[in-house]
């Protein structure tokens, strides 16, 4: 690839700024270990930002960044921004979803962005499989224990 | 209590009717789950944790011991069959093995991968078993700075061996260092980096960074690149089953891979790249059939996977006795430990033993199990490599949610879902390694934890940390690790550019 990700190295130094300017704000030193809470998060601050220059100078003199090979992935990593847009907006659902609609439709909401995105055209038999499976998982893991919420927060169930 | 007793009384606990039950569900799911594209050994535990909450501990960590080995083998199906490695440590077996599957030997190539998986998995744990406890002992005469000496070559090693890019593996382990000091300071009580977001006082929780990072990440990388090919496969069509000649090859390779698998993976410095690697070039140097090499040659089967699951169990013997994981699999692993309040190190053999030596004996009755379910079920496991893949992926995220949400049902959680999962596609894309951002993010509040702990016993003095012959070794070659390569680096980019262009880290 002959792009030049230069953003990469700036998200490295803002966040590593940012972990700086928190750590800052506590005590680096103290009397009894010497070395008080702020002293990791500057030292970890710190190293991000060295380390997001280094990256920008390795960016300029033009290091390539090659994909990772996964299953799945088609040869030439040809890119479909439709897809990464759609797996997105699925992950994004929950965050806006799951307090009010709950586990199951939010599953559901998911399951057919997620399967839009692998180019599934049958609308009807993906929302039902992503009900029916939402359903299932959700009924399962309460049986186990773990806490999903209720079944329709909204009208309190 | 010596080896052979806690071996004993771990078996009784292991052999007890309902244990055995949970072992093979662990076995079962782990394959199942490891065979799936996209999804590996770490990230098959990370699922299912949520499975476990409320299981009692003992049988909760038979069944991982049994996933732990099953996901391993899953992996290495889908590299022979599919010629796609879910994790680094499978690259070689699908080399050689999806060649052999072409051929039509697909059948023996996954016998001579099961058997091999066993022959290693149960040395490694009899190495386990004996090297396990003599480095508990060890471990109480541990000072604070030589733990601290020991994550610190930790953390240099699998910043510097995974990944193509030291400075890319850097930056990964120090994303995974800041995300560990969110939360409230165990030591003053002052919050560090929480933005008085409440639900992050607790910390950051180890299984959505990994669950985000792995199938999140995943998910939406091949989503965007989606090529799917119908795997054109019948192997266990042509497959006759190893021949006699197959096992005359294959069962020196099967003990030369763990003996390079094991002693590496239980070092602070392991995984399992080096010795499958290691493995491959040696028996292909050693084969007497050189011309069949690169063509399906079933040493570079057996060698490479057996060093593979050596390594797995060398791992451990660090992440047992110190408390000291070094890949992701062990990052989880000692996650799902203190989600009971159990912490991995010395005195877990003292205070849980029961525990311990029922996962050990556990794992010598999984691999057992795993020959048993394998090499007759293979048929069924080649039939999930054809699970339509929208179904897939779309139920791999449900599972996500399940892991994510079900932990304390935080909005917050799900925004980090979202944001570390696009951190992930983000990895992927530019190729930094993922693994040092778990190893960070686990390991780091330990480290600051006994580093502050040696600077209060030696009074400030920073020498405090070379401070035993130990601390010293570690420090120094934590040291050549990182300038050993740089200066390499330098001397051969000096040869062939300018000077000055040569400040390669």
């Amino acid at each position: 690839m002959t792009e030049r990700p230069y953003w990469i190295a700036a998200g490295t130094v803002g966040w590593g700024a940012i972990v700086l300017w928190k750590a800052a704000e506590l005590p680096q030193f103290d009397q009894y270990a010497h070395v008080g809470p702020g002293f990791m998060p500057s030292a970890v601050g710190l190293g991000l930002v060295l380390l997001g220059l280094m990256l920008a100078l390795q960016i300029r003199r033009g290091v390539s960044f090659e994909e990772q090979s996964a299953e799945d992935v088609s040869e030439d990593h040809h890119v479909s921004y439709t897809a990464l847009g759609l797996v997105a907006l699925a992950c994004a659902l929950p965050m806006l979803t799951m307090k009010p609609l709950g586990f199951v439709i939010t599953c559901a909401g998911c399951f057919v962005l997620i399967a839009a995105a692998f180019k599934s055209r049958r609308w009807y038999l993906d929302i039902v499989i992503g009900l029916g499976f939402a359903l299932l998982c959700w009924w399962l893991f309460r049986k186990l224990g773990v806490q999903l919420g209720g079944l329709l927060p909204m009208m309190g169930v | 209590m010596d080896a052979i007793t806690g071996l004993m009384n771990g078996f009784s606990v292991a052999l007890q009717p309902q244990n055995l039950i949970w072992c093979f569900v662990g076995t079962f799911l782990g394959t199942a789950i490891g065979v799936l594209p996209g999804i590996g050994p770490a990230l098959t535990i990370a699922l299912l944790l949520p499975v476990t909450v409320y299981i009692e501990p003992t049988a909760a960590f038979i069944m991982f011991a049994g996933i732990f080995y099953g996901a391993m083998y899953g992996g290495s199906t889908t590299s022979i069959l599919l010629n796609t490695p879910g994790e680094s440590g499978s690259m070689m077996t699908a080399l050689e093995g999806n060649k052999m599957a072409r051929k039509g030997r697909g059948a023996a190539a996954l016998c001579t991968a099961a058997i091999g998986s066993f022959v290693a998995g149960t040395i490694g744990t009899l190495g386990i078993t004996f090297l396990a406890p003599p480095i508990a002992e060890l471990a109480f005469i541990f000072k604070p700075q030589d733990y601290f000496a020991l994550m610190l070559l930790a953390f240099l090693s699998v910043s510097v061996v995974m990944g193509t890019s030291k400075v890319r593996g850097f930056i990964a382990l120090f994303l995974g260092l800041s995300l560990g000091v969110i939360g409230i300071d165990k030591q003053t009580g002052l919050q560090r980096l929480t933005f008085d977001v409440p639900d992050l006082m607790d910390g950051v929780e180890m299984t959505v960074v990994l669950v985000s990072l792995f199938a999140i990440g995943e998910t939406l990388y091949v989503a965007s690149r989606f090529g799917f090919q119908k795997p054109n496969l019948n192997p266990l069509a042509g497959g006759i089953w190893m021949t006699k000649e197959d096992w005359k090859r294959s069962w020196k390779p099967w003990l030369r891979g763990t003996l390079f698998g094991f002693p590496i993976g239980a070092l602070p410095a392991g995984g399992a790249e080096i010795p499958t690697f290691l493995s491959y070039t040696v028996e292909r140097n050693l084969t007497k059939h050189p011309e069949e090499f690169g063509h399906g040659a079933i040493e570079g089967v057996a060698g490479p996977e057996a060093a593979n699951n050596a390594a797995a169990a060398g791992v451990l013997v660090p992440l047992l006795t110190l408390g000291l994981p070094t890949s992701a699999t062990a990052a989880i692993l000692l996650a799902a430990f203190q989600n009971y309040g159990l912490q991995p190190g010395p005195l877990l053999f003292i205070n849980s033993a029961d525990l311990v030596w029922g996962l050990i004996a556990s794992l010598y009755v999984g691999n057992l199990m795993l020959l048993i379910l394998n090499l007759p079920l293979a048929g069924l496991w080649v039939r999930l490599l054809f699970i339509p893949r929208p179904y897939l992926y779309a139920g791999i995220l449900i599972f996500s949610l399940v892991g994510i949400w079900g932990v304390s049902n935080s909005w917050v959680d799900l925004a980090m879902m979202f944001g570390v999962g696009l951190l992930g596609y983000a990895m992927r894309v530019y190729d930094f390694p993922i693994a040092p951002v778990l190893i960070g993010l686990i390991l780091g509040p330990m480290a600051e934890v006994q580093m502050r702990r040696a600077l209060a016993v030696g009074q400030g003095d920073p020498l405090v940390f070379v401070s035993t012959p130990l601390s010293a070794v570690l420090v120094a070659i934590s040291v050549l690790i990182v300038i050993v390569p740089a200066m390499l680096h330098w001397r051969r980019t000096r040869k062939i550019d300018m000077p000055d262009e040569a400040a390669g880290v």
